[in-house]
C-alpha cells in the first residue's frame, strides 16, 4: 500500500511564505504528527494535503498518484480522504445518523449497507444508539466522536486530524488520546495530525515531524526527538529544558569534555562541528539532573548549588537552584527527596542525556 | 471495517477548469454588471453628452438655473432639517427607554417601529387630510369651529415636508442610539463615578462622546433616506411649489423628456447621498471601541421620579403625531362617503368595495405588486448569497470589488435607479421597456444590497470548516451548497427576504418612472389615484397596503423568531 510523499512543497499568502520547502514521507498506516508553536505552517501543510489549498511549488502525491502541484489540484472530494476538524464541523441541522451517513449517500452507497456501515462506525467510537440525536445535545467529547465516525464510516485510507483534541477538557483530552491511538492500530488507517501540544505527539506519534516558522526541523520518533533535538528551538518546544552556558575542553564524538560556568567539567557526547574552545551551550531536561545533599568522595563531577524554591506538584517536586555563577537550573525530582530552600546542596548532571548546541 | 482500501481510483482525476462553482460565481458577477454596472455608465454618459457629443452642458443647466439648484436647494434645507429633527425625537425616547425606568418602553420602542414601517407617502396623504389649507379636518375644526384661524398649518409647505418626512426617519436614530446606549459597557461609566464624578459630570464626560458616533451617523441616515423619498415630497411638495431632487427629475420626463439634465442631476443627487454615507461610515467605524465591550454589565438605570410624567407625554405625543394620527384618518377617510367633520353620519364600504372588485386598476397592481416583490426578494437574496459566499469562502481575485459593487445602490436613490435603468434599456435592442421586468430589475437593484448583507450576515455564522468537511466527505460544490450551506443560512435569508419584500410592496420612487398602466405597482396606483383626487379610495387603498406589510412583518416575527425590530435601520426607502 502506498504512503504520502510530499515534495519540496511550499506555499505563500500575499509575500508571507507560510510554507516553505518541504518534504516529508508518511508511511502507510503511520501515525505522524506535524507539531509546532501556532504559526508554524502545520495546518497549512494539513490542508494542502486535504486539497483545500492549491501549493506554489512542489508536489503532493499519495502511491503513484500526483494530487497536488502547481496549477493542478484534485479537489478534497476526489481525494477519498477523511478529516477531522479543530471546530469538529458536526453539521447542527442534521442527526447524528445524518451526519454520518452523509459521505456514504453522497457516494450512493446502498441504505442497508449504509445503515450497517454507520451503526459499526458508531460503535467503534462508543456513540452506537445516539443516532437520532441532535449535535447540539452532545457534549464535546461526544461530537468529537460524531466527527471521527462522520471520517472512519468512509473507510479512508488517510485520516487528517486537525488539533481535534484541542477543545475538550484535560481529563477528556487523556481518555480521547488513548482512544485515537486504539483506533489507530485497529483501522490501519494512515493518520496525519496536527497539534502544538508536544506530550499529545509524543504520546500518539509513530514519528513526528516538528514544524518551526514553514520550515520542517526535525522528523523523527518521539524518542529520538526528545533526546537529541536537532536544535535549540526544537529541543525548547520538546519539554522543559536547563541551558548552561559552558565551554568545550577537548575530545570529540561520544567522549566530550565541557567546562560548565563555575569550572566543572562534564563529560558528554559532542555533535559535529563543535570544536575544542568554543562558546556552547549545554542542554539538559530537568528530570536528568538529580539533586544530593552532601558530597561523597568519588563523585567528581558534582555542581554545588543553593535550593531557591521548591514546588511541590504531588508526583514530583519541582526544584529551582542556583549554581555557584549564578545560573539557574530546573529540576523535577521524587516528591520525597525534600530540600530546604536555602540549603547547599550538589547537582548531579547526567551527561549521557545532555546535547550540546553552539 | 479499516482493512478494506478506499474504493476511490484516484488515478487521472484532476480538477475541472470550470466547475459548478465558478459558472455561479461568475453567473453572479455578470448580474451585477447588468444590474448596477452598466446603468450606471449610461447615467454617467448621459449626463456628459448632447447628441452623442461630450459636454458639460447638462451640469452648467442643473447649476446654473434656478429651476433646479432651488430644487438641490430644498432637497439640503428638507435633509438637514429631517436629520436634526430626528435627534430631538429619537435620542430622548432612545435615552429614555435604555437609561431610564420609564414604564412601558415596549411602547415606545413599537412606536418608533411602526413609523419607520410607515410608507411616508401614506403618512403624507393621511396628513393632507388632516392640514390641507382649506379642506383639513383639523384646520377647518380651528377655523370654523373654534374660530381661531391662527392655530391652523399649511402642509404644503417646507415645514409640511419636513414633519412628514420627520416621522419616518426619527426611528433611525432612535435605534442606533438606543442600542449604543445599551451597549456601552456600563463599567465604563461607573468607573468615572467611582473617581468622583457626578452623575451630570459622567453623562457628559463619558457617555455623551461614546455615543455621539452613533446618533450622528443615524441623522445622517435621517438625512439620506429624507431626501430620496419621492412619494412625500410629491404629494405634499407640488401643490405647495416645492420641488425637490427627485420631483424635479420626475418633471424632466414629462414630454418631451429631458434624459441628458435627468442624468446630470441624479449624478448630483447620487454625489450628496454618498458623501453623507461615507461621513455616517467613518463614524460608524469609530463606534467600534465603543461598544460590545462587556454585554454582561448592564448600565444602571436612572430613576426618573416625578420627571417620569412629562417623558412619557413626550412619548404619547410621538405615538399620537406619528401612528395615531395617520392610520386614524386613513382609517376613518376610508370608511367615509366623502371626508369631512360629520363623520360618522356617513359611513361605508364602498371604498374598499370599488378598490377591491370595482376598480380593476388596483386589482391588478395588487398582483403585480405581490408578484414584484417576492420575485425581488428571491432574487435579491440569492443573489446575495452566492455574491457573500464568492466573498468570504473563496480568494478569487477582485471578490472585495464585487462586495462593494453590490454595496452602491445603497447609495442610489429610487428615481436615481429608475433613470439609470431606463437610460441602459432604451440603448438595448431588448424591448423591456414598460414591461414588469423593467421594474422588477429596478427592485432588484435597490435592494440587492439588503440581500447581500443578510446572507453574509448568515455566511459569517456558519464555520467554513462545516463546508469543507462536506467537501472532504465526498460532495461537490453544489452539493455541499444544497446539503449544508443553504440549510444552515436558511434562517439568515429568509429574514433578508422579507427585509427586502416589504420595502419592495411599497416601493414608488422608482417605480414612479418605469409604470405603464400594465405594469402598474400598488404605491404608483395608490399615487394616481390621489392625484385624480379620490381621496376616500386612496385611504381604503392605503390600508390595503398596510395590512398586506403587517402580515409580511408578522410572518417574519413569527417565522424568523427575530423580525425587523432587531436589525439595524437601512437606506430602504
Amino acid at each position: 500500500m502506498d504512503g504520502i510523499v510530499i515534495e519540496n512543497l511550499s506555499k505563500h499568502y500575499g509575500s508571507t511564505a507560510v510554507v516553505k520547502n518541504v518534504s516529508l514521507e508518511i508511511a502507510d498506516t503511520e501515525f505522524v504528527t506535524l507539531l509546532g508553536p501556532s504559526g508554524c505552517g502545520k495546518t497549512t501543510t494539513l490542508r494542502l494535503i486535504a486539497g483545500f489549498l492549491k501549493p506554489d511549488a512542489g508536489t503532493i502525491r499519495v502511491g503513484d498518484t500526483i494530487l497536488s502541484s502547481k496549477g493542478s489540484v484534485v479537489p478534497p472530494e476526489k481525494r477519498g480522504m477523511g478529516m477531522v476538524f479543530q471546530t469538529y464541523a458536526i453539521w447542527p441541522h442534521l442527526t447524528v445518523y445524518e451526519n454520518v451517513v452523509f459521505g456514504l449517500e453522497v457516494r450512493r452507497i446502498p441504505k442497508q449497507d449504509a445503515r450497517k456501515r454507520v451503526t459499526d462506525a458508531l460503535d467503534m467510537v462508543h456513540l452506537g444508539g445516539m443516532e437520532d440525536r441532535y449535535p447540539n445535545q452532545m457534549s464535546g467529547g461526544q461530537q468529537q466522536r460524531v466527527a471521527l465516525a462522520r471520517s472512519l464510516v468512509m473507510e479512508p485510507r488517510i485520516l487528517l486530524l486537525d488539533e481535534p483534541l484541542s477543545n475538550l477538557d484535560a481529563k477528556l483530552r487523556e481518555r480521547m488520546r488513548w482512544e485515537l491511538k486504539e483506533l489507530q492500530r485497529r483501522t490501519a488507517i494512515t493518520f496525519v495530525y496536527v497539534t502544538h501540544d508536544q506530550s499529545e505527539a509524543m504520546a500518539l506519534s509513530d514519528r513526528i515531524a516538528v514544524m518551526h516558522e514553514g520550515e520542517l526541523v526535525q522528523y523523527g520518533s518521539p524518542r529520538e526527538i526528545y533526546a537529541h533535538p536537532a536544535n535549540r528551538t526544537v529541543a525548547d518546544f520538546m519539554g522543559l529544558l536547563n541551558l548552561v552556558p559552558g565551554r568545550v575542553l577537548g575530545g570529540s564524538g561520544d567522549d566530550g569534555v565541557v567546562a560548565l560556568g563555575g569550572g566543572h567539567r562534564l563529560r558528554l557526547p559532542l555533535p559535529s562541528g563543535i570544536r575544542e574552545g568554543m562558546d556552547v551551550h549545554v542542554a539538559i531536561r530537568p528530570e536528568n539532573v538529580t539533586l544530593v545533599g552532601t558530597a561523597s568522595g568519588d563523585t567528581p563531577d558534582l555542581v554545588p548549588v543553593r535550593v531557591a524554591s521548591c514546588t511541590f506538584l504531588g508526583n514530583l517536586a519541582d526544584y529551582q537552584v542556583v549554581m555557584e555563577d549564578g545560573t539557574q537550573l530546573r529540576v523535577q525530582s521524587h516528591p520525597l527527596e525534600i530540600h530546604d530552600v536555602g540549603q547547599r546542596i550538589y547537582a548531579q548532571l547526567d551527561g549521557s542525556q545532555c546535547t550540546v548546541f553552539p | 471495517m479499516g482493512q478494506t482500501p478506499a474504493a476511490l481510483n484516484l488515478t487521472g482525476v484532476r480538477q475541472r477548469k470550470w466547475g459548478m462553482e465558478q459558472i455561479v460565481a461568475t453567473g453572479a458577477i455578470a448580474s451585477l454588471i447588468v444590474l448596477v454596472v452598466l446603468p450606471l455608465a449610461s447615467l454617467l454618459w448621459g449626463s456628459v453628452t448632447v447628441d452623442g457629443r461630450f459636454t458639460f452642458a447638462n451640469f452648467g443647466r442643473a447649476f446654473g438655473e434656478r429651476l433646479f439648484y432651488q430644487a438641490l436647494l430644498n432637497s439640503l434645507i428638507l435633509g438637514a432639517w429631517t436629520g436634526l429633527l430626528s435627534i430631538v425625537i429619537g435620542l430622548p425616547m432612545a435615552w429614555a427607554v435604555s437609561r431610564t425606568d420609564l414604564p412601558a418602553k415596549g411602547f415606545v420602542r413599537m412606536t418608533a417601529n411602526i413609523a419607520y414601517i410607515t410608507p411616508p407617502f401614506l403618512s403624507a396623504i393621511a396628513f393632507v387630510n388632516l392640514f390641507s389649507p382649506n379642506a383639513g379636518l383639523i384646520n377647518r375644526f380651528f377655523r370654523d369651529i373654534m374660530g381661531l384661524p391662527f392655530l391652523t398649518f399649511n402642509i404644503f409647505s417646507m415645514r409640511g415636508m419636513v414633519l412628514v418626512t420627520v416621522l419616518h426617519t426619527f426611528p433611525f436614530v432612535f435605534l442606533l442610539a438606543s442600542s449604543a446606549l445599551e451597549s456601552v459597557d456600563a463599567s465604563l461609566e461607573e468607573s468615572a463615578q467611582i473617581l468622583g464624578a457626578g452623575r451630570w459630570r459622567t453623562a457628559v464626560k463619558i457617555a455623551a462622546p461614546l455615543v455621539a458616533p452613533s446618533v450622528l451617523s443615524g441623522a445622517l441616515l435621517a438625512f439620506v433616506n429624507a431626501i430620496a423619498l419621492f412619494g412625500s415630497q410629491a404629494i405634499i411638495g407640488l401643490p405647495g411649489r416645492v420641488f425637490t431632487l427627485p420631483t424635479r427629475i420626475y418633471s424632466l420626463f414629462d414630454y418631451p423628456p429631458q434624459y441628458g439634465l435627468a442624468s446630470a442631476l441624479s449624478l448630483i443627487f447620487v454625489a450628496i447621498t454618498v458623501l453623507a454615507l461615507w461621513v455616517q461610515r467613518s463614524y460608524l467605524a469609530k463606534r467600534s471601541y465603543v461598544t460590545l465591550a462587556g454585554k454582561g454589565v448592564r448600565p444602571q438605570l436612572i430613576a426618573l421620579g416625578g420627571y417620569r410624567w412629562i417623558v412619557m407625554a413626550f412619548c404619547i405625543f410621538i405615538f399620537l403625531v406619528a401612528v395615531v394620527a395617520p392610520y386614524l384618518s386613513l382609517l376613518a377617510v376610508s370608511f367615509s362617503k366623502s371626508w369631512g367633520l360629520k363623520f360618522w353620519q356617513n359611513l361605508t364600504l364602498a371604498n374598499y368595495q370599488f378598490i377591491l372588485f370595482k376598480y380593476d386598476v388596483t386589482q391588478r397592481a395588487i398582483l403585480n405588486s405581490m408578484f414584484l416583490a417576492a420575485s425581488a426578494a428571491t432574487i435579491a437574496v440569492l443573489l446575495g448569497a452566492v455574491i457573500s459566499w464568492v466573498d468570504l469562502r473563496t480568494n478569487v481575485r477582485g471578490r472585495r470589488l464585487l462586495d462593494y459593487i453590490s454595496l452602491i445602490p445603497l447609495g442610489l436613490p429610487g428615481i436615481v435607479v429608475a433613470v439609470a435603468l431606463l437610460q441602459f434599456w432604451l440603448r438595448m435592442p431588448i424591448p423591456i421597456y414598460g414591461t414588469l421586468t423593467i421594474i422588477l430589475l429596478a427592485y432588484v437593484s435597490r435592494f440587492i444590497p439588503l440581500g447581500v448583507r443578510a446572507a453574509s450576515a448568515a455566511l459569517r455564522q456558519v464555520d467554513p470548516a462545516l463546508e469543507e468537511a462536506a467537501r472532504i466527505g465526498g460532495a461537490g460544490w453544489l452539493c455541499t451548497m444544497r446539503k449544508v450551506t443553504l440549510p444552515l443560512i436558511r434562517p439568515g435569508l429568509f429574514s433578508g427576504w422579507l427585509l427586502v419584500f416589504v420595502p419592495a410592496i411599497q416601493e414608488l420612487s422608482a417605480s414612479i418612472l418605469l409604470f405603464t398602466s400594465d405594469s402598474m405597482t400598488l404605491a404608483v396606483a395608490v399615487y394616481n389615484l390621489y392625484e385624480s383626487g379620490y381621496r376616500e379610495a386612496v385611504a381604503a387603498l392605503a390600508i390595503l397596503n398596510m395590512l398586506i406589510i403587517s402580515a409580511a412583518i408578522w410572518l417574519a416575527t413569527k417565522l424568523g423568531g427575530r423580525g425587523m425590530t432587531g436589525q439595524k435601520p437601512e437606506v430602504t426607502s
